[in-house]
């Protein structure tokens, strides 16, 4: 990746809409990741096979990251964080692929889920506090707040695409670099620490829209927490 | 820096149609797995603890049987205990008094034989001392047999009751006088007045010849009996002496 990552060139065009190189790979990894869930899913059995197991494994994993954050009930939040979570690390470890460009190494990818983040915030925050309750959250503690609470919402969106922009964009950019300075294989140590950074910044992604989210939701989730979730956080 | 809005309305739209496809084909599936597992577990559990719930329940009642069957062992060895304890004294008492009635027996039985056999030995005695008397006065004269004894019943016919005598020379009645052989007209003369004298009456009696006699005479009426023979005095001395054996014993 040599050309300028903050440019878009079309690869072909349906009507008016230009098709880009990260919309064909999200479609490819909507195809693998839908194919491969409804595959696995067909054939779920109370003794897991191994595929069925890393799904469990994964669903696992994303419940209690929400409910350890929102202290809530997973099941809401689970479609969406989880799809974040697995859309991104796909995404950042596509680079693998060659001639793959990662659709997060992108601005316009990483600006949608930022988006989609905004939106679920304001949605699940309006859907459990109600329009006015939400509202009320930009003045707390005081309403002098509520300019720097507006700021904050949309600063907060800003850093979520610019650090995945920034850690993806720079770690395709340096092996393009390496891979045109010096040999075939020089750049696989940077691929290596790219696949730990596309891994991380999935979680951290995932984690922030998690804490994002549950700060809409705010305190009055605890009332969702059910009993066996209840007894299980006690100590 | 150019923004693609159609690149960030399509990748938008992308991001949710995968919400969508990963929600339907992936999340819900798996958790309802998880889900159903995890009642197939708790179900388990709930068996599991209620078969523990009724194993315990059969236990107690196993436990229950086995300390009522002991309880009735206990009952049944001391009955047993109590019965074999009856038994045996009544065995006890059984034996003894059948050992006392044998012991009773033996020696009852013991002195009936010694008595026979006391008696044998008598009668041998006696035998034997009449065959010696009689070989004895063989060796003597015939009338020794009979005269050394009519004054001797005559003393004896004496010394009878006064009624006894009256009635022996009132009753009319003929005695009998046994002798060991037949008497001599001078012997029977001898008899008469000699026995006549003691009664003071005549006498009327019939001499009857008995050689057990040995020697001596024995008058006999209705009334009376006098014996005055050797076997007599023979018996008498046996008796006295199987009397005498029997006081020492």
């Amino acid at each position: 990746m040599i050309a300028s990552p903050l440019t878009l060139d079309p690869v072909f065009s349906i009507g008016p809409a230009p098709i880009t190189e990260p919309v064909l790979v999200t479609w490819a990894i909507m195809i693998g990741l839908g194919g491969f869930a409804f595959l696995v899913t067909r054939r779920l059995k109370l003794v897991p096979s191994k595929a069925q197991t890393v799904l469990e494994t994964v669903v696992g994993a994303v419940d209690d990251q929400i409910r350890d954050t929102m202290q809530t009930e997973p099941a809401r939040y689970r479609a969406l964080i989880g799809t974040i979570f697995l859309y991104v690390l796909i995404a950042n470890w596509s680079s693998l692929a060659p001639g793959v460009e990662p659709p997060t190494a992108h601005l316009e990818t990483d600006a949608a889920l930022a988006l989609i983040v905004l939106g679920a915030t304001i949605v699940f925050g309006i859907g459990t506090r109600g329009l006015g309750g939400y509202l009320k959250t930009f003045a707390e503690p005081t309403w002098v707040m509520i300019p720097l609470n507006v700021v904050e919402q949309i600063t907060r969106t800003f850093s979520l695409i610019v650090r995945l922009f920034g850690n993806v964009m720079s770690g395709v950019f340096v092996v393009g670099i390496v891979l045109t300075l010096a040999g075939l294989l020089t750049p696989i140590p940077l691929m290596a620490l790219d696949l730990l950074t596309g891994a991380v910044q999935a979680y951290i992604f995932a984690v922030l829209a998690t804490v994002f989210i549950g700060a809409a939701v705010g305190e009055s989730h605890e009332i969702a927490l059910e009993p066996s979730e209840q007894k299980r956080k006690q100590p | 820096m150019k923004i693609d809005w159609w690149t960030l309305g399509l990748q938008t739209v992308n991001v949710l149609v995968l919400v969508w496809i990963l929600s339907r084909f992936l999340f819900r599936p798996v958790t309802a797995i998880i889900a159903e597992r995890q009642a197939s577990a708790a179900r388990l559990l709930d068996d599991a603890r209620a078969a523990r719930d009724a194993a315990l329940v059969e236990k107690a009642k196993i436990d229950e049987e086995a300390a009522r069957q002991a309880a009735a062992r206990t009952v049944a060895l001391t009955s047993a205990a109590a019965e074999a304890a009856t038994e045996k004294t009544a065995l006890l008492a059984a034996a003894r008094i059948e050992a006392e009635q044998k012991r009773v027996a033996a020696e009852t039985e013991f002195f009936l034989a010694r008595q026979s056999e006391t008696a044998a030995t008598a009668d041998r005695a006696s035998l034997l001392a009449v065959d010696i008397a009689s070989k004895l006065l063989d060796r003597l004269p015939p009338e020794a047999r009979v005269v050394g004894f009519i004054e001797g019943m005559a003393s004896q016919l004496g010394a009878l009751p006064p009624s006894t005598r009256h009635d022996l020379a009132t009753s009319g009645e003929e005695a009998r006088l046994k002798a060991p052989r037949a008497l001599t007209d001078e012997e029977l003369k001898a008899c008469g007045a000699a026995f006549s004298r003691a009664i003071g009456r005549p006498v009327i009696f019939a001499v009857e010849i008995d050689p057990g006699l040995i020697a001596g005479l024995e008058f006999e009426t209705r009334h009376a009996l006098v014996r005055n023979s050797f076997r007599f005095d023979l018996d008498r001395i046996a008796t006295e002496l199987t009397r005498h054996d029997h006081a020492r014993q």
